[in-house]
């Protein structure tokens, strides 16, 4: 029993940042109907910046999220006045979104690539391999800090959109784009900050990746996967059902990892996602949505 | 002159121009084929007397695997607007069925080739039973996870040689005639998935699953089985990538699931659909062929696949925002379309 409770905790950590990780997937397609395919590719390449940040002058992978946010969040809003300004009202605008992001993607991966090779990092600082008791269970501290900040990098974004005015706007957008145009949203401003917003989260989450998880820059097909099922999971375009999809498949997938073997961790994903798309194509919380 | 179904330029289906359409090819286009082909079977052949050219042998067979994996994924990307980033699970299926009873029992991929290539067609039905549920990025996801799954579970199957993949011996032909029937077989994937391509482009099918791209509600009120049709054209679109895995995993002299079940692989096919021109007969074909020749270019120049990797980013993306109906189908948008590029 006990064993199994240790499990879980480890999931509900794991769970946390992967919801960070999903957050900034579901808030672009909630508000602008862009299926981001290059959403993982940005939280590498974020790494990337937080591992060298780390290795060169010594910044706290944690401490780095105060830099890299503002930055992600400025690149994300260049990459959506560049790119999907453009096909905005395009028939088929949610494919235009899948091909367009898929060759963002590889463009990314491939100049990651070209310029940090193919071995894999971690940056290593001293928490990474703490733990400590809380009762008969252990806690990783580097797990422990990204699930806390996590949420309350989480908990910032709700606040963010229920009390702000852009907050406002931003979940108008979501609910109906058209009638938010009516009331007077400025649709296209809303869109580009929220894709400022989506990549400063996946900029948040490239510093926790940079501990928590080797990577390298083909890593990122595998991330956009597993972050995709859950997404759908969840149902597309819901924060609250990321977050719970989230939640689930870390411990779902930690007790797979601890029943039947490391490898099959993932798994947990593509099965639910299969599972779902059988019994609720639209997923636990979602909207219908229009192909 | 019919306008392309799958064009992203939001025109309403005309029947009247369906209809209307010359019947039957002009009989030029397909005297550039029949010589086109003529020389392609003899190429081969003229080892003894011109001497070695292993080299563009090799690059041709690879144009000509290509032409087969994107002309088969256009099928069902293309004339039916589904999205499959994952159409690597049926290569890697293929190279798998082949590769297996050849590393066991010695069976040669040249008489397994067509079983891969059916093995492929039904994973193509059933996961078309699931995954064609939904629309739309529901369905794009599915197929991605689709890939993964197959990566996953073939990794850590011992018997098919985990991540290491399986050694396959080299085929039994003296060093000089190596790559022939290689080439012989990668034209014969070509030809067969241009054939099929066409074959759908010009069948009540064909007209379906335009409907189907173009808008499926309406096409199911229109009496279009929309459910039966896709499923078919997803078991279709995999049957040469099937087939054709299976060659080039013995070609390679190896299958390994990382060098198959990749998203790379996948995005290629995509890639070359999409530049030649989704949703005609002749588009993947000049995708194809271009992307290998730029590819061959790039490395050469380069040295580096990752370079590879960023152009084909670039052009995608380029080719998606500017020109959105790819080479063909801009060319023929504009009237300049040449008649032996002409097949829809």
């Amino acid at each position: 029993m006990t064993e199994i409770v240790q499990v879980v905790i480890f999931g509900f950590l794991l769970g946390g940042v992967y919801a960070l990780f999903a957050s900034g997937l579901t808030l672009a397609f909630g508000v602008m109907r862009i299926v981001n395919l290059a959403h993982a590719v940005f939280i590498v390449a974020a790494a990337y910046a937080v591992f060298f940040a780390f290795e060169n002058f010594g910044i706290d992978p944690l401490v780095s999220i105060v830099f890299i946010m503002p930055v992600a969040f400025v690149l994300g809003v260049g990459i959506y006045v560049l790119f999907f300004g453009r096909i905005e009202g395009s028939p088929r605008y949610v494919e235009m979104t899948v091909l367009l992001t898929f060759g963002i993607a590889i463009m990314i991966e491939g100049l990651l690539g070209w310029r940090f090779t193919g071995i894999f990092r971690q940056a290593k600082p001293a928490y990474l391999t703490d733990a400590f008791f809380v009762g008969d269970f252990l806690f990783p501290t580097g797990q422990v800090y990204a699930a806390l900040l996590s949420f309350v990098l989480l908990i910032g974004l709700w606040a963010f959109l229920r009390y702000t005015r852009t907050g406002y706007g931003i979940r108008a957008t979501m609910q109906n784009r058209s009638a938010a145009q009516l009331v007077g949203v400025n649709v296209r401003r809303v869109s580009a900050i929220s894709f400022g917003i989506s990549a400063a989260l996946a900029g948040a989450s490239g510093a926790m990746m940079s501990y928590l998880f080797p990577f390298f820059p083909f890593r990122h097909w595998q991330w956009i996967a597993l972050l995709l099922a859950l997404v759908v999971l969840g149902g597309m375009g819901s924060l609250k059902g990321a977050v719970i999809g989230a939640l689930v498949l870390g411990v779902a997938s930690s007790l797979v990892v601890d029943q039947i073997g490391a490898a099959w961790g993932p798994m947990a994903f593509y099965g639910a996602l299969f599972a779902i798309l059988l019994v609720r194509p639209r997923g636990l919380f979602g909207k219908e949505v229009a192909a | 002159m019919i306008e392309d179904r799958a064009a992203a330029d939001g025109s309403e289906p005309d029947v009247i121009d369906v209809i209307a359409a010359p019947k039957g090819p002009s009989r030029s286009r397909w005297v550039v084929v029949a010589i086109l082909l003529l020389v392609l079977l003899l190429l081969p052949l003229g080892r003894p007397i011109l001497g070695p050219y292993n080299y563009i042998i090799l690059l041709i067979t690879n144009a000509l695997m290509w032409t087969a994996l994107s002309s088969s994924w256009n099928i069902l990307g293309g004339y039916a607007g589904y999205i499959s980033l994952g159409h690597a699970v049926f290569f890697g299926l293929g190279g798998y069925v082949a590769a297996v009873p050849l590393y066991y029992s010695g069976v040669s991929p040249f008489l397994t080739a067509v079983v891969g290539g059916l093995a492929a067609m039904a994973l193509g039905f059933v996961t078309g039973l699931i995954t064609l549920r939904t629309r739309g990025p529901a369905f794009i996801i599915s197929t991605i996870a689709l890939l993964f799954v197959f990566l996953l579970v073939f990794e850590n199957s011992e018997y098919l040689g985990g991540t290491a993949g399986l050694p396959l011996p080299v085929v039994p032909l003296p060093q000089d005639w190596l790559k022939a029937p290689f080439f012989y077989a990668m034209l014969l994937a070509a030809v067969g998935s241009i054939a099929l391509s066409y074959k759908v482009a010009h069948s009540k099918f064909g007209l379906g699953l335009r409907a189907i791209a173009e808008d499926e509600t309406k096409a199911e009120v229109a009496g279009v089985p929309t459910r039966f049709y896709k499923i078919l054209a997803f078991a279709l679109s995999a049957f040469w990538v099937g087939f054709a895995g299976a060659m080039w995993g013995y070609s390679l002299s190896f299958v390994r699931p990382t060098l198959f079940f990749t998203v790379a692989i996948s995005a290629q096919m995509v890639l070359m659909a999409i530049i030649g021109g989704r949703g005609t007969v002749a588009g993947p074909v000049v995708g194809a062929v271009l992307i290998v020749a730029v590819n061959e270019f790039s490395i050469s120049q380069f040295g580096s696949s990752e370079i590879n990797i960023v152009i084909a980013g670039v052009l995608l993306v380029t080719v998606l925002l500017f020109f959105p109906l790819g080479i063909v189908g801009t060319l023929r948008k504009k009237g300049w379309l040449p008649a032996f590029l002409d097949w829809d």
